[in-house]
């Protein structure tokens, strides 16, 4: 296993993050952890003061996690909420829970647009899985 | 990795590589380049991108990207397609999620030493009233169902409003409405996302520029357009805001089992697609412009802002502070369109990403001081650098579905940028120059810095010169506002 959750990666236009995880929900996880990276400078400084549940299901694996991450970027854009703390749960095959908590950043220093399909295969490793998202940023 | 042994060089500004390149293209791709231009080209995936395209079910002629070319997602920025109707695809990645990004260029009757007293007045004024920046609400507050009309009526919206002139109306792409918009196909979020967002620029490249017409090169076309050296002309640059961005979002998701309910086969699944003929395809078609229509008013509002800004910061210490609109275009957009194709008249759907609509002189769709003249194309350089107004041709025609370039096109990434620049010394930097500079991020300032960009005036150069757009203008820039 890498020794990062996950890496920025280059990408001429927009932003891309190259995402690491043992299993599922911790490629999730720290799929949120790259994209809020990139939101916000000072993450520490994110109050805990905001906790929303969500929910969501999805027919594959790639699906479920741009739309795990468009959800937080939805939530970034209109109430300007960055979620550092999550707690993930799968209660049915493709069918997830979480209970995340964060609060208002001082200012967004990236409005993520949009989380792409753009070549998005999650792949196995000798460690576990990878993954790349590109994000329009 | 691509490299330059893997394509021909048709002529000194066309490429092209064959349909036998990989065995799943359906038409050969071609891209419009010069050497130097090139080798930007040759240093991320764009290419390969474009060569993806050439895979699209229904694809006509042949692939193409203009020489602003750079890696997007999905669909290389700068990339057209035509796709044949009935059963040719649309796909939402081949707009992108920034449905009907565009410009729009207004004329002052002022010259730049008229306006240099005042150049930061206006420039605060400017950025006062123009909302920007990431999560910025805009001063327009919709009545309930009033965003349904916006969606459906665009910049005829706006006039209703009182935010526009029917002149402006005229002279803006498909008169800043598309017909067939149904806002019963836009999502909730979406809605919600472009609830508070009629009238505001939003973050990254998009921006206001107040720019001087530094030469003329086209005397009759310049004439008609009212333009003239030492004129100063506003551009704006932007979009359909969150309204675009959700409805790409929701219909990429869609299309991710439409391809396989219709067995469509694509190296990336960004290039999504459905049939023009399937509902789904039609459903997306209609969703797109009412996003469309969203931008369409969204440009038509903050033009209501400049005119107050230029109406504050000037009124009674210039001779005339009136802005008339020249022209407003897309430049992210499918739009059902007749070409001539190997002799045969045929409906297309022509996907422009990057890359500007630019039909030639005789274009019925043209306003009557535009038709026999051609179409105008703006084209935004970097930050700081120039801008260009071109002239669509008969050769955009021929060649290129009636396309051409965008902008300069990036040739370094965000993160590479800021690392190379610090915002506060590109903004010094700038008003060093000249250019007085009103920004909310300084890092954002950083990743638009010119050095991550294309030199424009070698991308004009080769559209020029391969007949795909006329030179009519070159603007130099003299303040920038930017969220």
């Amino acid at each position: 296993m890498p020794d990062q959750d996950f890496e920025i990666v280059e990408h001429t236009a927009d932003w891309a993050i190259r995402v690491y995880g043992r299993d599922l929900r911790h490629l999730l996880l720290n799929a949120a952890r790259g994209m809020t990276s990139l939101m916000a400078a000072d993450l520490e400084a994110i109050p805990l003061d905001t906790e929303r549940s969500l929910e969501w299901e999805a027919f594959d694996d790639e699906t479920l996690l741009v739309d795990w991450l468009s959800e937080l970027a939805y939530l970034a854009e209109s109430e300007g909420l960055v979620f550092r703390d999550y707690a993930l749960a799968e209660v049915a095959p493709r069918h997830w829970r979480a209970v995340v908590r964060g609060g208002p950043a001082a200012e967004l220093q990236k409005h993520i647009k949009a989380v792409t399909y753009h070549n998005l295969e999650i792949t196995k490793t000798a460690e576990g899985l990878q993954v790349t998202v590109v994000l329009d940023a | 990795m691509i490299t330059s042994k893997d394509f021909k060089r048709i002529d000194d500004y066309l490429y092209e590589f064959p349909k036998s390149y990989r065995p799943d293209m359906r038409v050969p791709a071609r891209f419009y380049s010069e050497p130097e231009l090139l080798q930007g080209a040759l240093g991320d995936q764009c290419l390969e991108q474009l060569i993806n395209t050439a895979t699209m079910p229904g694809i006509v002629k042949y692939a193409l990207a203009m020489p602003d070319i750079h890696q997007g997602y999905g669909f290389p920025i700068g990339g057209v397609i035509a796709t044949e109707l009935p059963d040719g695809v649309i796909s939402p990645g081949g707009v992108g999620y920034d449905v009907n990004c565009g410009v729009r260029l207004l004329a002052s009757r002022l010259d730049r030493e008229e306006l240099a007293p005042y150049i930061n007045d206006l420039a605060t004024a400017l950025d006062n009233n123009c909302p920007s920046g990431v999560g910025k609400g805009g001063s327009v507050k919709l009545r309930p169902g009033e965003l349904d009309k916006v969606l459906h009526d665009g910049a005829h919206w706006a006039k209703e409003r009182g935010y526009a002139t029917a002149a402006d109306l005229e002279h803006t792409e498909e008169e800043g409405r598309l017909d067939g918009a149904n806002a019963s196909l836009v999502s909730k979020r979406a809605k919600e996302r472009g609830a508070d967002q009629v009238g505001t620029l939003g973050a990254g490249n998009h921006f206001i520029e107040v720019d001087v017409v530094d030469e003329t090169f086209d005397e009759v076309a310049a004439d008609r357009m009212g333009l003239f050296p030492g004129q100063v002309v506003v551009q704006i640059h932007c979009g359909s805001r969150g309204v675009g961005h959700q409805i790409c979002t929701d219909y990429v998701k869609r299309f991710q089992q439409s391809v396989q309910q219709y067995g469509i086969k694509l190296p990336d699944r960004e290039l999504v697609c459905a049939p023009l003929s399937s509902p789904e395809g039609q459903e997306y078609l209609a969703a797109m412009k009412a996003a469309a229509n969203y931008a369409f008013a969204n440009r038509q509002v903050l033009v209501y802002h400049i005119r107050r800004s230029f109406e504050q910061a000037l009124a009674g210490k210039v001779r005339d502070y009136h802005l008339r609109q020249v022209y407003d275009i897309a430049h992210n957009m499918a739009k059902i369109e007749e070409h001539t194709v190997d002799g045969r008249q045929l409906r297309v759907c022509v996907h422009r990403k990057g890359a500007t609509r630019a039909f030639g002189p005789g274009s019925p769709v043209l306003p009557d001081d535009y038709r026999d003249v051609g179409q105008p194309v703006l084209v935004p350089g970097s930050m700081g650098t120039a801008s260009w107004v071109l002239l669509g041709t008969a050769g955009s025609m021929e060649q290129t579905f009636g396309s051409t370039c965008h902008g300069a096109g990036r040739t370094m990434s965000r993160a590479k940028a800021k690392q190379k620049i610090w915002g506060g010394d590109l903004r010094q930097q700038l008003e060093d120059e000249g250019i007085a500079v009103r920004a909310g991020s300084l890092p954002g300032l950083a990743e638009e810095a010119p050095i991550a960009y294309k030199d424009v005036d070698k991308v004009v150069e080769v559209v020029h010169g391969a007949g795909i757009a006329k030179k009519v203008a070159r603007l130099v820039p003299i303040a920038v506002i930017k969220g």
